[in-house]
């Protein structure tokens, strides 16, 4: 058997994946103070499910997958080590000024962000290399037992380094870290040539200040996590998962914990390429998770999850980036929770704030008399007040009448149906904006794309997404309700080495080239060979960032080969690049040289064969619902009908029925408007084709 | 929906599209740009006005770039050219007929639908790294006239037919402008941002209607118009004079320039009246306001002093009066008078001066002045790079003025100018090392430079730069060495600039505030940016945030006690854990 487990803001998601094929999902409430003890808990509702005990389930476990937000909570919370910076003397002020940018040019309410590690705890390195990695001023050590001396003193716990052009020569950063070993004994330290080898200095020292700080928490946490696991019996691997969206052992893992920032959240594309891949989805996906307090966008294109360096913890510009490649996840602060409300000019808002979980939407019945998205779904019919979560939890329809009424109908002097039709329909806006802003980013036709509809609340508004964006296919995996969960149980053991090089296509230098990319793929092997993945199951894939001359911001080129062996190769990728960079932004320019500034190696164990049984479909179990019913639901332009409420499991594998409809699973309902056509699938999505 | 009014969350829709395809517009044009001034600084806005010309959106754009001037480009565009194609384009940069100034090449693409009626106007405005001035920089100080200047003038001349460049522009400014690859590869980068928007908004018109657009348009003006009265009832009504002091301009201009304002808040009208018709005649330098950056920094002064959450379009604008004198250096700039450093210096001071007078309404409104632009490190720098010896020429970014406090925060330590607003970015030094032959020795805060306040400006910044194995030449004007940014309601001035020559025997020169110097190889500038004003009286700030700047090395311990009237002791200031989120 093996598990997967993700810990989430409000749910600890865990599917269990037999060894005969065939998947169990469970949920268990998140445990903030003590996350692991969710994930204890989880288990045990697992094990009682079959009857078993934890020890029992356990030991019959060979793998354990986890996802989870600690790493992030522990950032964004500033619960992390006291940290300290070295960098190049003249330079001290690197964080403090960021890269510049700001949200909005009129907002004088608040202050500029502040520096991740403060000023007076960065130290400067007396040195300085040139852009060609000569030296221009000596390394002097004085100057680091200096610093040495006063981080001792100010009780730092990790330390980060990053020091001017130590992407072209590592020798000064390699030499601090001599020293700091020596004389900063047991005190973790990350070295930004080594972690993250790109230009631009701010990013570096981001990432690198970061992961030094997360060092002490992530290791304690996946040690623990490790120890209650096998003192609960379990005696198999335990893997993590990562920003790349991939799983890598616990201990490699816990020494480059920033690329954990995004653990979880990641899943998602790699969850909807795998599901809807089962119907021959798999090209060109937009996925979505819909949760209660933010909704997430990332994308599958051309079979590819695209990756992203604009990654921030907190929002741009005000929080910090991680700089380091990661599954592009586009979140906004949308969901379930997210307030309405009128502003004094008349115009409807939703969000960005949220009544979150707690106290939630008004008709969960503790709150204070906000109107929420999904009260205005209550009112619209779309969510059964009597069958939340399976039945398990009722909800107040009156008091979601109420607040809509209160706050949005009557200030816009429309009756309430009308008002909760226009919070969905922003909304849906909201959600669409941050798809248009991720495809946009890519160059990706949202209308050639199929939609997967993720999370607990997609199913009341995927439909009018979809519609939106023009979407013909519109998909709602089985295990859509923990998607990231989902994307875990399939995942591979990944990594990815990257080599700062500047080579241009007018003075192609295929011998450094492929000196470059040999030295990458025996990075690669090694972590293969380290992961005991046999040669069948590893595959290698190599890409470049690059750009025409004098551009300076990259796009990511796969390459068709491991080398340029000659001849018609480097014309072939000037012609992926021109295409590439048209189908973006609309120009190119075949005249211009393309520079390539980072070369990149992905390597991919797989943990099942090509052979390998799919991971099955989800149990029904005993709170699906059973038989079908009908409810009066308001549909996208304004009708109100009474509707076929059809259980999931109860569909016909490949027939097809007319919309409108709702469909409910145990962890949520959809709508399907007008004009479509939707069936359970072979491959267990409910799939909805829009006309 | 064309029938009737539309409702709050379709307005909400509405704008919400519009202001995407304003974004994406940006997203092209920051990633495809070719010079560091676009894709390293940022320096560019897009946005959209309206077939009869009204600002319509320019989500994430520069202050300085957008607030008035599209529309008077558009609409000269109109008047120049009444019929227009599908496929037309149009490059504008002259002052005359409402651009920034002329180093704002703007890209106009008319919208037309199927029917051939022209709806919208697209533009993207992009700072160029060369216009063919007579000197290699794209702000002249010194420049007499627009003769002198030398800058390439075009008044919405069309630039693209079909689709199809006109060749004989493309090759005359390719023998004009500096580094002709790089301006056209900027060229090729606008064109696509104005494309992407054009798609965008062919797009819409074909989901919604034009009508329904249309309408749409009219309605958000007026919502905007009722936000913009609500924040404006906000303030007392009142008269309040202002005034800010550009430096004089050595063996330019000798004198100081004064801006003079005169505001009348009219909160029962929600009203808001700003004159800047007492100010001095147009001068025979660059430093002349052109209407479009002169009515926009009035707007910003007064838009920095209201609720910052009223958009900003043709509809809040409709209870904004500004009024300029034709013939007057202060928005008035006439031709043959050179408007080259239209969009900072002088342009700086009426929003300075509006935001001061504001401030002295009442505690909680206005703000303090912003350090003045453009110091060397912000400088125009060109030459020949030794490592591939090809010539280049790009303005730097490489360390910003200060901004001013507001009543609710300190100033920002990335601003660069009033105009800005800090929306640009900072150049990498790995990058811009990388790109030119030059090293930044060091850049940072200098201590003790903030300007004083219950909420403090932010401290001027020195950065040291020089070449590396050649000669460059460095262009800059910089204001605020004389005249500091000022603080208001008992605050303090921030920080003056000053910018100084480091010979190759180490020694340090100052230099003049405005000039081309040419730096041989072991020379370097030594450049310090104006601080912030402060806002409110020192000596009630918050003894935490006094504690915290001491220990962050912004201000001294003795600069705690003398001004702040905070007793700091050294252990205190040395210790503490790290900020959260």
């Amino acid at each position: 058997m093996r598990l997967a487990t993700d810990t989430g803001g409000t749910f600890t998601d865990l599917i269990v994946e037999d060894d005969e094929a065939g998947l169990s999902l469970y949920k268990a409430a998140t445990t903030t103070r003590d996350p692991i003890q969710g994930v204890l808990d989880v288990l045990a509702l697992a094990a009682r499910d079959r009857g078993c005990s934890l020890e029992a389930l356990l030991r019959d476990s060979d793998t354990f997958i986890h996802g989870t937000t600690h790493a992030l909570n522990a950032v964004i919370t500033g619960n992390t080590a006291r940290t300290a910076l070295l960098t190049t003397r003249g330079h001290r002020d690197i964080l403090v000024f960021r890269g510049g940018g700001r949200r909005g040019p009129f907002d004088h309410t608040a202050g500029y962000p502040a520096p991740y590690v403060p000023r007076h705890l960065t130290f400067e390195v007396e040195e300085r290399l040139a852009d060609d990695g000569s030296v221009v001023v000596p390394f002097s050590d004085a100057s680091v037992l200096d610093a040495i001396r006063a981080m001792g003193e100010a009780g730092v716990e990790a330390v980060a380094v990053c020091l001017l052009w130590s992407v072209v020569n590592p020798m000064h950063e390699l030499r601090v870290g001599a020293l700091l070993e020596q004389h900063l004994p047991g005190i973790p330290y990350t070295l930004s040539s080594q972690l993250n080898p790109v230009l631009r200095e701010y990013r570096r020292a981001s990432a690198a200040s970061l992961d030094a700080s997360l060092k002490p928490i992530m290791a304690r946490y996946i040690g623990e996590l490790a120890d209650r696991l096998e003192g609960s019996g379990f005696r198999g691997r335990v893997q993590i998962l990562t920003s790349l969206g991939g799983l890598k052992n616990a201990d490699e893992a816990a020494s480059a914990p920033v690329q954990l920032l995004m653990s979880g959240p990641s899943m998602a594309p790699v969850a909807g390429r795998y599901y809807a891949g089962r119907d021959g989805e798999q090209e060109n996906l937009i996925v979505t998770d819909s949760g209660g307090t933010t909704y997430d966008v990332s994308l599958v294109h051309r079979g590819e999850i695209p990756k992203t360096r604009e990654t921030w913890i907190g929002r741009e510009f005000d929080g910090h980036i991680t700089g380091l490649p990661s599954i592009d996840v586009k979140s906004i602060g949308a969901g379930g929770g997210s307030v309405a409300w009128v502003d004094e000019g008349g115009v409807l808002h939703v969000g960005p704030q949220s009544q979150g979980a707690d106290p939630g939407p008004a008709c969960y019945g503790r709150a204070g008399g906000e109107a929420t998205f999904t009260d205005a779904a209550v009112v619209l019919g779309y969510i059964d007040p009597d069958f939340f979560l399976g039945g398990r939890f009722a909800l107040d329809s009156a008091a979601a009448t109420r607040v809509v009424e209160d706050r949005v109908a009557r200030p816009l002097g429309i009756d309430v149906a009308a008002a909760a039709a226009s919070i969905v329909s922003v909304a849906t806006e909201n959600m669409v904006q941050a798809i248009l802003d991720i495809t946009v980013e890519r160059g990706v036709d949202p209308a050639s794309s199929t939609l997967v509809g993720g999370g607990g609340a997609a199913g009341l508004n995927a439909f009018g997404i979809a519609r939106r964006l023009g979407c013909r296919r519109l998909v709602f995996p089985e295990v859509g309700a923990a998607l990231s969960t989902g994307g875990a149980i399939v995942s591979d053991l990944t990594a990815q080495f990257s080599r700062a090089l500047t080579i241009s296509t007018r003075d192609f230098d295929r011998e450094l080239v492929n000196g470059a990319l040999r030295d990458l793929e025996k990075s690669c092997l090694e972590f293969a060979a380290n992961s005991k993945s046999s040669s069948q199951r590893t595959s290698i894939s190599y890409s470049v960032e690059a750009r025409y001359k004098n551009q300076v911001w990259e796009i990511e080129i796969p390459l068709r080969g491991g080398d340029f062996p000659g001849a018609s190769d480097l014309a072939e990728f000037a012609s992926d690049f021109h295409a590439n960079h048209e189908r973006i932004f609309a120009i190119s320019d075949p005249d211009s040289p393309i520079e390539i500034q980072t070369w990149l190696a992905s390597v991919r164990c797989r943990l099942r064969d090509e052979g390998d049984p799919d991971v099955g479909c989800l149990r029904a179990d005993g709170q699906s619902p059973q038989t079908a019913t009908t409810r009066r639901i308001c549909l996208l332009d304004g009708s109100v009908e009474q509707l076929p409420v059809l259980p999931f499991h109860g569909l016909e594998a490949g027939v097809y029925t007319e919309g409108p409809a709702m469909v409910e699973t145990p962890f949520t309902s959809i709508v399907i408007d007008r004009d479509a056509v939707f069936s359970r699938s072979a491959g267990d999505n409910l799939v909805v084709e829009l006309r | 929906m064309a029938n009737g009014k539309l409702d709050g969350g379709q307005l909400a829709i509405l704008n919400a599209r519009f202001e995407g395809v304003a974004r994406k517009m940006s997203n092209t044009l920051l990633r495809t740009g070719r010079s560091g001034v676009l894709n390293r600084a940022r320096d560019f806005s897009c946005c959209i006005v309206t077939g009869s010309g009204s600002l319509l959106s320019a989500a994430d754009s520069l202050p300085i770039h957008v607030l008035s001037g599209p529309e008077i480009m558009a609409r000269t565009m109109t008047e120049y050219h009444p019929e227009l194609r599908r496929g037309d384009a149009f490059l504008h940069n002259s002052p005359y007929h409402g651009c920034s100034h002329p180093a704002d090449h703007t890209l106009l693409v008319p919208v037309i639908d199927d029917a051939g009626c022209h709806r919208f106007t697209v533009l993207a405005k992009a700072h160029q790294a060369d216009i063919g001035n007579s000197a290699p920089t794209t702000y002249y100080g010194a420049a007499r006239d627009v003769y002198h200047e030398g800058a390439l003038i075009f008044p919405a001349v069309k630039l693209q037919s079909g689709g199809e460049f006109n060749q004989d522009l493309i090759r005359m400014c390719r023998l004009r402008i500096r580094v002709p690859e790089q301006w056209y590869g900027d060229l090729l980068a606008m064109v696509g941002s104005a494309r992407i928007g054009e798609q965008g908004i062919l797009a819409l018109g074909e989901e919604y209607g034009w009508e329904t657009l249309e309408q749409f348009a009219e309605e958000w003006f007026d919502y905007s118009e009722r936000r913009m009265i609500s924040a404006l009832e906000q303030l007392p009504s009142d008269r309040v004079e202002g005034r800010s002091v550009h430096d004089p301009l050595p063996g330019v201009v000798e004198h100081e320039i004064p801006v003079n304002v005169s505001i009348e808040v009219d909160a029962a009208a929600g009203r808001v009246r700003v004159d800047l018709t007492d100010n001095v005649d147009c001068l025979p330098c660059g430093l002349n306001v052109s209407e479009a950056c002169a009515r926009t920094s009035a707007m910003i002064g007064v838009f920095n002093s209201i609720d910052h959450s009223v958009p900003k379009n043709a509809g809040s604008f409709r209870r904004i009066e500004i009024r300029i004198r034709k013939g007057s250096a202060v928005g008035g700039a006439v031709h043959p008078y050179s408007c080259s450093v239209s969009t900072t210096n002088v342009s700086d001071r009426i929003a300075n001066a509006v935001q001061t007078a504001l401030a002295s309404l009442r505690d909680g409104s206005g703000m303090a002045e912003a350090g003045a632009s453009i110091p060397a490190s912000h400088g125009v720098i060109s030459g020949r790079d030794p490592r591939t010896g090809e010539a280049f020429v790009n303005q730097v970014f490489l360390g910003s003025s200060g901004g001013g406090a507001s009543p609710h925060a300190d100033g920002r330590f990335h601003y660069s100018h009033a105009g800005n607003a800090g929306m640009g970015y900072i150049d990498s030094v790995e990058l811009a090392e990388q790109y030119q032959p030059i090293r930044i020795h060091s850049r940072g805060l200098v201590p003790d430079t903030e300007g004083p306040g219950r909420k403090r400006g932010a401290p001027s910044k020195r950065v040291e730069f020089g070449p590396v194995g050649c000669a460059i030449e460095v262009a800059y004007v910089t204001d605020g060495c004389i005249n500091a940014s000022q603080g208001v309601r008992g605050g303090s001035a921030g920080g003056a600039a000053r910018q100084h020559l480091r010979k190759a025997d180490g020694s340090l020169a100052e230099l003049p505030t405005s000039g081309v110097v040419t730096l041989g190889p072991d020379e370097r500038i030594v450049a310090i940016t104006g601080g912030g004003g402060g806002y409110g009286d020192p000596r009630k700030r918050d003894a935490r945030e006094v504690r915290d700047d001491v220990r962050e090395g912004w201000i001294s311990a003795e600069r705690a006690q003398e001004i702040y009237g905070q007793r700091i002791a050294g252990d205190e200031a040395g210790e503490r854990g790290r900020d959260t989120l």
